[in-house]
């Protein structure tokens, strides 16, 4: 009895000994791994393809950029020599400068077509929302610009800033105004070159945000105006604390979109510029396409792939922990 | 593991593998894109032995009518000559076509032989895309057929990658009624004489589009300036040197006084419209006369550059045909090469345009009997070539920087041009 007494107690001695909690936390782990894989081998069949995939044209691609952009790549043989951080330091510090104007036209290009596509968008969008006819008028007519191929757009803009008296800006404000005395080269200006591709990216965009304002707009519900309107708020107090409130969401949606949009400015940068005069209307997509098939700088048309990259990284990043958007998400739906 | 889980993953085993063999046959041909060397060694020891038919593909980018002739009457010469070797012309948008070369070295997708712009030439060299014709035996005979300008286009690191095919360059196109008004009768013989003529005028008589080397190298030229050494590997003491630096303050000097005007820095007319009333003169290439009747009947003629100094001047512009190191034909290659770069050739071809690149047909009489051609042939000879280097986009772009500079911001000729000739020499070593 005292035997049997003593081996049942045996267990519960061990159990209190180090050496029983590992075993019991190995068979604990040992199941929790089992169930592990058997998820994995559950979901594999569906993920596996799309795993493949990334790797194959997403992964592998980054992974190779990184490669050439510390290298210098001859593309017949498909050679690749380490260079190290050297087609890095080319382009950071060239005579021309021309990579530093790139960057900062970037950021000018976000500064000044965002808030022109995100208050225009949702004034056009609020003025639609309220008219009582013509609506689909103004939203074809508004979004016409979106569907447009960029180079007709382009064809457009470089008649209109022509820099002869054939060009229509010249022609007004030389020939019937009399604001200046001579022709302008307008897109071989710098500033003006700059204002070109502005006025192009905000005007080709901001269809797309009218209509997704317009979109949130007809999702605030109508109780939210009527018991306002019992409240006795105005028109301003309305718009303020109503449309503008649940707005928020979808412009800081427009926000980050389009940021991360300005640093893939390319193609009206190449049809109206071509980043003249001196790089200093181009745009890193522009320097990383003249690099590449230009002038044959695979390591350095990397590298500012890679900064660009990285820049929209660090700034989605901040965007998110500024602009708080999981908490606005969340008020957003509680709206 | 349940009938719908094994037939998921049997499913996905068969997109992995589908996946996996639509991607590995690049890597298979991009193998044989990554040995171009053996390759051309191995082929150029070994010519075409077997005579089984093959294709070779011909990337261009002729126009209508040069196509038109291309098929019509000089696939059918070479068909006579080579029955067993078919040519396959592909006609590329000549919009992207540089692009398209570039992702075909990439992807190994490169024609056997092309007809290429001259100032890539060096560039598709210098990444071992091309295969050095001048290794070939007969080369070194071949070579004194051609004209000199057009054939330097070809040369890099002492080797010849491709053929002079056609060529052109800029001459000088003349509005003879604003000469008359100018006191000069038909054609100015000397820059000096149409300066003083268009120095009273008090309007641009001159114009040029840009600041880019194909606009204003003809002007430095003709004012004195130089560029490079012969070699073309220093440009130090000659961009900015004494002859240079005065070139380019004889420009600064025309356009001060109002005879010489660059479009995209003073916004004015563009020289194609501006000829028929505005400017007396400015320099372009051979397809201004698309049609030479009709010009002539507005007044507008052809004609050389007037001297400076004694001394014409001009940019030499045109095509070349190179073959492709990725060939797996390239002794058949060079040997289409030849065959276009031949007398009947040149001359079906010229019959559509295209400038002769051959010595012996400067003064053939198809091309002596013609108003713009022959003028053409003629502005052949004080031509120069641009600098023939794989950078020469670099260059190109250190040029256009500099004359901004100098044209647009002011800036001092001799510090401008001592920067530039010093970032030059880099990209020419």
């Amino acid at each position: 009895m005292i035997a049997l007494r003593h081996s049942l107690m045996e267990p519960t001695n061990l159990e209190h000994s180090g050496k029983g909690k590992h075993v019991q936390r190995n068979a604990v782990s040992k199941r929790k791994w089992k169930k592990g894989v058997k998820g994995w081998l559950a979901a594999l069949p569906f993920v596996l393809p799309g795993l493949i995939l990334v790797g194959l044209f997403v992964l592998y691609p980054m992974l190779f950029t990184i490669r050439i952009s510390l290298s210098n790549y001859r593309i017949v043989q498909g050679q690749i020599d380490f260079v190290g951080l050297k087609n890095y330091i080319n382009i950071l510090t060239d005579a021309s400068g021309r990579f530093w104007y790139a960057y900062r036209n970037n950021f000018l290009y976000a500064l000044v077509t965002v808030p022109l596509i995100l208050f225009g968008g949702m004034v056009f969008a609020y003025l639609i929302n309220n008219l009582k006819r013509g609506r689909t008028m103004f939203k074809v007519g508004f979004y016409l610009p979106v569907i447009t191929s960029w180079v007709i757009v382009s064809l457009v803009f470089t008649y209109m800033f022509n820099n002869s008296d054939r060009g229509l800006i010249n022609y007004i404000l030389v020939d019937k105004l009399h604001i200046l005395n001579d022709y302008v080269p307008w897109l071989l200006r710098e500033w003006s070159g700059n204002a070109a591709i502005w006025l192009m990216g905000a005007w080709k965009n901001i269809g797309w945000a009218m209509l997704i304002f317009l979109a949130a707009l007809q999702s605030i519900p109508r109780d939210l105006y009527e018991a306002a309107d019992l409240d006795g708020a105005g028109i301003w107090g309305k718009f303020r604390h109503i449309t503008i409130a649940c707005l928020k969401p979808t412009a800081y949606y427009v926000l980050v979109n389009m940021i991360i949009g300005s640093f893939n400015v390319f193609i009206q940068v190449m049809l109206l510029t071509e980043g003249n005069p001196n790089g200093r209307t181009s745009v890193l997509q522009y320097l990383l396409y003249d690099k590449a098939f230009g002038q044959f700088q695979f390591g350095e048309a990397s590298a500012i792939g890679l900064i660009s990259a990285v820049t929209i990284v660090i700034l989605t990043t901040l965007l998110n922990r500024m602009l708080k958007l999981d908490t606005v998400e969340k008020g957003g739906a509680d709206a | 593991m349940t009938f719908k889980k094994w037939t998921a993953l049997l499913i996905a085993m068969m997109m992995v593998v589908g996946t996996l063999a639509a991607c590995s046959s690049a890597p298979a041909e991009a193998t044989a894109a990554a040995e171009p060397e053996a390759t051309q060694e191995v082929v150029a020891s070994e010519p075409e032995a077997t005579a089984e038919p093959f294709t070779l593909v011909f990337w261009h980018t002729y126009g209508d009518g040069e196509e038109e002739q291309f098929k019509n009457v000089v696939l059918p010469m070479w068909n006579e000559l080579h029955p067993e070797i078919t040519i396959e012309a592909v006609r590329q948008d000549g919009g992207q076509y540089h692009e398209m070369i570039v992702t075909s070295f990439g992807t190994g997708q490169s024609p056997d032989v092309a007809r290429i712009d001259i100032v890539n030439t060096a560039a598709y060299a210098s990444q071992g895309g091309l295969v050095a014709l001048s290794d070939y035996e007969d080369f070194a005979a071949l070579k004194d057929t051609f004209l000199e300008g057009p054939l330097s286009t070809n040369l890099y690191q002492g080797g010849y990658y491709g053929l002079p095919l056609d060529t052109n360059c800029k001459a000088a196109v003349i509005n003879t009624a604003i000469m008359k008004d100018l006191g000069i009768e038909g054609a100015p013989a000397t820059m000096e004489e149409f300066i003083a003529a268009a120095e009273t005028r008090g309007t641009y008589s001159l114009n040029v589009s840009g600041v880019g080397d194909w606009d204003l190298y003809p002007y430095f030229w003709l004012f004195g300036g130089s560029l490079t050494d012969e070699g073309f590997t220093k440009a130090s003491g000659y961009l900015d040197g004494a002859d240079s630096v005065a070139a380019i303050q004889t420009m600064l000097d025309l356009h001060a006084k109002k005879v010489f005007t660059i479009r995209d820095v003073d916004g004015s007319v563009d020289a194609w419209d501006g000829i028929n009333s505005e400017y007396a003169m400015f320099f372009e290439g051979p397809w201004f006369f698309g049609s030479y009747e009709e010009r002539l009947s507005q007044g507008i003629i052809a004609a050389t550059i007037p001297t400076y100094n004694g001394r014409s001047a001009s940019v030499v512009g045109g095509e070349n045909i190179a073959v492709f190191a990725t060939s797996k034909h390239t002794d058949a290659a060079y040997e289409f090469a030849k065959f276009m770069t031949s007398e009947a050739v040149q001359l079906a071809m010229l019959e559509k345009g295209q400038l002769p690149v051959l010595k012996s047909l400067v003064n053939n009489e198809t091309v002596l009997n013609n108003p713009v051609w022959s003028v053409y042939m003629a502005q052949l000879e004080s031509a120069s070539a641009r600098i023939p280097s794989p950078n020469n986009e670099q260059i190109k772009q250190v040029w256009s920087d500099a004359m901004t500079e100098i044209f647009v911001n002011g800036a001092d000729v001799q510090t401008t041009l001592t920067a530039a000739a010093q970032q030059m020499d880099g990209l020419l070593g």
